[in-house]
């Protein structure tokens, strides 16, 4: 099978042409360490070089080049990470087709949002920048870390992060496309066959390039390509692994429905968001998937939101499921650490278990948990300080370190951190209802046809 | 020798049979009256900027067959040209517009199938149209490529309008409306990033993914083709249009133009570019400076856009500004001026570039040029901009962009040096063709002169195709500031309506101001600049994506 990959291709002259990300070099002095994976270690120094943090420990010194931080009384944390975002995006949803797999987050990122300045300012070093849920298979994704500042939106993609796609379950692909375009999926029923006969079509697809492969290695071959389709070669690539599935879902029945299909396709890679009535199905989840990525306390925005609990992370997390909490907002993104600290309140989980939900489990379901996610030697320097311990509800991100590059500082935090400003508005136009969740977004074609069907929330 | 005889006899016959054929022709009266005298022209004595960088005074140019037919200090003058004393005049090559929308029309919405499905619409539905022809919905007679011309543009590169892939552009002169006046034809493809509203692709998400996928098919579409052409035993290949129209960018002899605003779609623009591998120019680049290494590592084509921004930060400031604001303000300002400076930039990277005037108004495009000047351009970057840099990105170099023997005669002629603020075009000459335009004494727009008067009544009368509209406008001082209304017919019935103008500003003699009227349902606006002289004021009223009309306006005395 011949891989026609654009974002591999992609990569390829991205390297070429642009120049190594900014990395740097910290000694952060006797401070309290949460390194989520290793415990926490009491007037603790960590030295960072090149952006990768080099000795954890005692006493430990750095050249005079070295800027050293004195986080005495302070607490030091890994960069939180979260598992789904809509933040720096220009465009979230694709949404006319029940399948846009072809589409790319990477195409539409947007470097000058100021959504990212304040992710880091709560203390978030990496988002997931997801398509939005309007579709049963929407766009591929693009894992960011937020190194604001750049003007190039390709300096904030995390290049060696696996790729990953978004799917929907349940109201939202078939309000839209159902109900709003009279199409197939009108119901749950529908979605998964939209699902099945994707990975199916994607199977034939492979087979007829296969075929066409073979056929042009004969001498002097007259082969002629089949059609070329980014849609089903992106399908026939999450068959063969190289992509991790984050599914938009809430209700029991369906999370366990795709954990079926799954299954019958040999797909292990894939995560549920928001799984709301996950705490139902979590033996399956533990088994068989790479985890759930819930609200900590968020739901009843639309119908198929109202059977939750605020313990739902929590008992995931005591049945084995890899659970982590995201945002979904580019307000909730900016104190993730209160979510966290909401599974002591509700299920009363450990400090390091609570952190672990926003940083080595979201790690571990974007394929990026051996770099980064924990305080550990080796892995790359996105870290947070707090003024006092993250979970805490005094606690105030200090400072926030991208590959050892130190991106937000309290002390220095302007009035206006704009990038780019235009040339003729004093005040720019803001999204007003940032609060909400972005995952419905760009879909106002549709609500001129249907308005009476989106008077509701649009997660 | 024989076929120097050969050759002569030819030519005497040519002659012979050109005379019998003219004569009767000459025997009768041009009852148009529009028939010239002579196509040959002398412009002697002048100030001549034969390329950016490069003049020569006392220079005469003869003209003669739509070519140069020499430019020197010491011609011999044709005894049938026309003269016209050069002297006291500028004259610089014809400007060439790199991407324009001028006298080009949208073609008609394509119907929906009935069993039309959003997911999955036909392509002439969903904006990809790259098989249409600018051509087809092209008028050189329309009254944009009269304005253009008066602008001292003589050739564009016109563009088709439509969605993502609206289709091929073509390369002509502004030149006489009996000729056809054609250069190049699919001179280019255009893309854009315009989504398809309601149906897929919708977003630059979906933009972007398609073009990759209909590109790609492209290609193996051609070698499919190919194949079948020179081989038995290979199935039909399916025609397709849409795959068809892209197969002259495979080998890079038809460049893909695109359609960009800023730096991040400029970027997207040349990620396409990098991956798929085709010949690109940029169109409408603005904002693009934080990129000017990719873009010259790129080695593409860039046309800037001549639009300025307003400068809207001189009015923010007030009294009660707090520091924070002042701030801002202060950010705006910066903003403001790096636009400003772009081009300069550019030219300073050593990124050669060309113009557009997409989006821009003809009333705003030698200020905005001057503008550019003022903040960092050169003159001679800006010519270059203007003329030879542009006809190498169309690639017509070898008979436009600059003034010498055998290139064809473009140019345009001033009364001083063209990007001074009094400098007014007189003549312009396209295809060989001449222009006359009216000059006058202007007064001083800044500086030492005197503001015009403008409190009062003034009847106008504006031109359009339709036919003429007169009206009242009523001017009336407000602080520093003016405010004042328009009456005029009522578009949507009889009688007249008024509407009041917005953001009135006079400077010195140049007076704008704006109005909206709603037409069933559609705001439109309305953009007024011209000049004022004593009790005259004379101007242009500009429609966007209609364009542009003369306005005219006499004062009422005043009554006390």
């Amino acid at each position: 099978m011949k891989k026609i990959i654009y974002a591999i291709a992609a990569l390829m002259c991205w390297n070429a042409v642009e120049a190594q990300t900014d990395k740097g070099s910290v000694l952060i002095k006797n401070a309290t360490v949460l390194t989520v994976t290793n415990g926490t270690l009491e007037d603790t120094d960590i030295l960072v070089e090149n952006g990768v943090i080099r000795s954890i420990g005692q006493g430990l010194s750095a050249g005079s080049n070295v800027t050293t931080v004195d986080a005495a009384g302070k607490y030091v944390m890994p960069g939180i990470i979260d598992a789904h975002s809509h933040i720096g995006l220009d465009v979230v949803n694709e949404a006319t087709s029940p399948i846009t797999s072809e589409v790319w987050m990477g195409d539409v990122v947007d470097p000058y949002d100021i959504g990212i300045y304040r992710a880091l300012a709560g203390g978030t070093t990496i988002s997931h920048a997801m398509h939005g849920s309007a579709n049963a298979i929407g766009g591929q994704n693009v894992t960011l870390k937020h190194r604001y500042g750049t003007h190039d939106p390709e300096n904030l993609f995390m290049k060696e992060a696996p790729r990953t796609i978004k799917f929907a379950l349940g109201e939202n692909p078939t309000r839209v496309h159902g109900r709003g375009n009279n199409i197939q999926p009108r119901t749950r029923m529908g979605v998964e066959a939209v699902i099945r006969n994707g990975f199916n079509e994607a199977l034939q697809y492979k087979k007829r390039w296969e075929d066409y492969e073979q056929a042009s290695k004969q001498r002097n071959s007259k082969a002629i390509a089949p059609k070329y389709d980014s849609r089903l070669q992106t399908l026939v690539d999450i068959l063969d692994g190289d992509i991790i599935i984050h599914c938009h879902s809430y209700r029991a029945d369906e999370i366990y429905m795709l954990i079926q299909v799954c299954k019958e396709f040999d797909i292990t890679n894939i995560v549920f968001s928001h799984v709301n009535e996950g705490f139902k199905v979590a033996p399956e989840l533990a088994e068989y998937t790479m985890g759930a990525s819930v609200f900590a306390d968020w739901w009843a925005y639309k119908f198929e939101v109202y059977y939750s609990t605020a313990f739902n992370a929590a008992i995931l997390n005591e049945n084995g499921v890899l659970t982590s909490i995201n945002s979904d907002s580019g307000e909730l993104i900016r104190h993730l650490y209160h979510e966290a600290a909401k599974t002591q309140r509700y299920g009363g989980l450990s400090d390091d278990e609570a952190l672990a939900l926003i940083t080595i489990n979201p790690a571990k379901q974007l394929g990026i948990g051996d770099m980064v996610g924990s305080i550990e030697e080796g892995k790359q320097a996105d870290l947070v300080i707090f003024d006092n311990h993250p979970l805490s509800v005094y606690a105030i991100p200090q400072m926030t370190f991208v590959d050892g590059v130190k991106y937000f500082d309290i002390s220095e935090d302007k009035d206006d951190q704009r990038l780019r400003v235009n040339p003729t508005e004093l005040v720019e136009p803001i999204f007003l209802k940032e609060h909400d969740h972005k995952c419905m977004h760009d879909l106002d074609f549709l609500y001129t046809e249907t308005e009476n069907l989106f008077n509701l929330h649009n997660h | 020798m024989s076929n120097i005889y050969n050759l002569r006899l030819l030519l005497g016959l040519l002659v012979l049979v050109g005379f019998l054929h003219i004569s009767p022709v000459k025997a009768q009266s041009d009852n148009t009256g529009e028939k010239r005298v002579t196509g040959t022209f002398a412009i002697t004595n002048a100030t001549v900027f034969t390329s950016p960088g490069q003049s020569q005074q006392n220079t005469t140019i003869i003209i003669k067959n739509g070519l140069i037919e020499a430019i020197g200090p010491n011609v011999s003058i044709p005894s049938n040209a026309h003269r016209i004393a050069g002297d006291s005049l500028y004259i610089y090559p014809g400007f060439i517009d790199g991407a324009s929308s001028a006298g080009v029309s949208r073609p008609k919405d394509v119907e929906k199938p009935s069993n039309f499905n959003a997911s999955s619409p036909p392509d002439e539905v969903a904006g990809i149209t790259p098989f249409r022809n600018v051509l087809d919905y092209f008028d050189g007679n329309s009254n944009q490529i009269n304005e253009w011309r008066k602008t001292g543009f003589t050739i564009g590169q016109i563009l088709p309008e439509g969605g993502m892939l609206p289709g091929k552009t073509a390369i002509v002169v502004y030149g006489h409306k009996s000729s056809s006046n054609i250069y190049k034809e699919n001179a280019a493809m255009l893309a854009t990033f315009k989504g398809s509203r309601g149906m897929y692709p919708a977003t630059i998400l979906g933009v972007m993914a398609k073009f990759r996928d209909l590109y790609k098919n492209s290609e193996y579409n051609s070698q499919h083709a190919n194949l079948f052409a020179s081989n038995p035993g290979i199935r039909r290949p399916e025609r397709d249009k849409t795959l068809e129209a892209f197969y002259s960018s495979h080998d890079g002899s038809t460049p893909i133009i695109f359609a960009v605003e800023d730096d991040l779609t400029t970027r997207r623009a040349i990620r396409l570019q990098e991956e798929l591998g085709f010949k690109l120019v940029l169109s409408g680049v603005s904002g693009a400076y934080p990129i000017l290494p990719q873009i010259k590592n790129s080695q593409v084509g860039v046309l800037l856009t001549l639009e300025l921004p307003e400068d809207k930060s001189s009015k923010m400031e007030d009294s009660e500004s707090d520091e924070e604001r002042k701030a801002r303000i202060e950010r705006v300002k910066e903003a403001y001026k790096e636009r400003l400076a772009e081009a300069a930039k550019f030219h300073e990277a050593g990124v050669p570039f060309g113009f557009t005037t997409q989006g821009a108004k003809t009333s705003d495009v030698r200020k905005n040029i001057r503008l550019m000047i003022e903040n960092g351009l050169s003159e001679e970057a800006a010519l270059a901009a203007l003329t030879i840099n542009t006809a190498k990105i169309l690639g017509i170099d070898n008979y436009a962009g600059t003034l010498e023997k055998g290139k064809l005669a473009n140019m345009v002629i001033s009364t001083d040096s063209i990007f001074k603020e009094d400098s007014q075009i007189k003549h312009v000459f396209a295809d060989g063709y001449m222009f006359d335009y009216e000059t006058s004494e202007k007064k001083k727009s800044n500086g030492n002169g005197e503001a015009a008067e403008l409190e009062g009544k003034w009847d106008y009368s504006a031109q359009s195709p339709q036919g003429d509209s007169q009206g009242l406008l009523v001017f009336q001082k407000d602080g520093d500031d003016y405010r004042g209304e328009i009456t005029l017919d009522n578009p949507a019935g009889s009688g007249q309506i008024t509407s009041e103008l917005k953001n009135i500003t006079l400077d010195g003699s140049s007076l704008r101001f704006e109005f909206n009227i709603d037409a069933g349902g559609n705001n439109i606006t309305f953009n007024v600049s011209g000049d004022i002289s004593g009790n005259e004021f004379d101007g242009n009223l500009t429609v966007a994506d209609f364009g542009s009309f003369p306005m005219r306006a006499t004062k009422q005395p005043e009554t006390k």
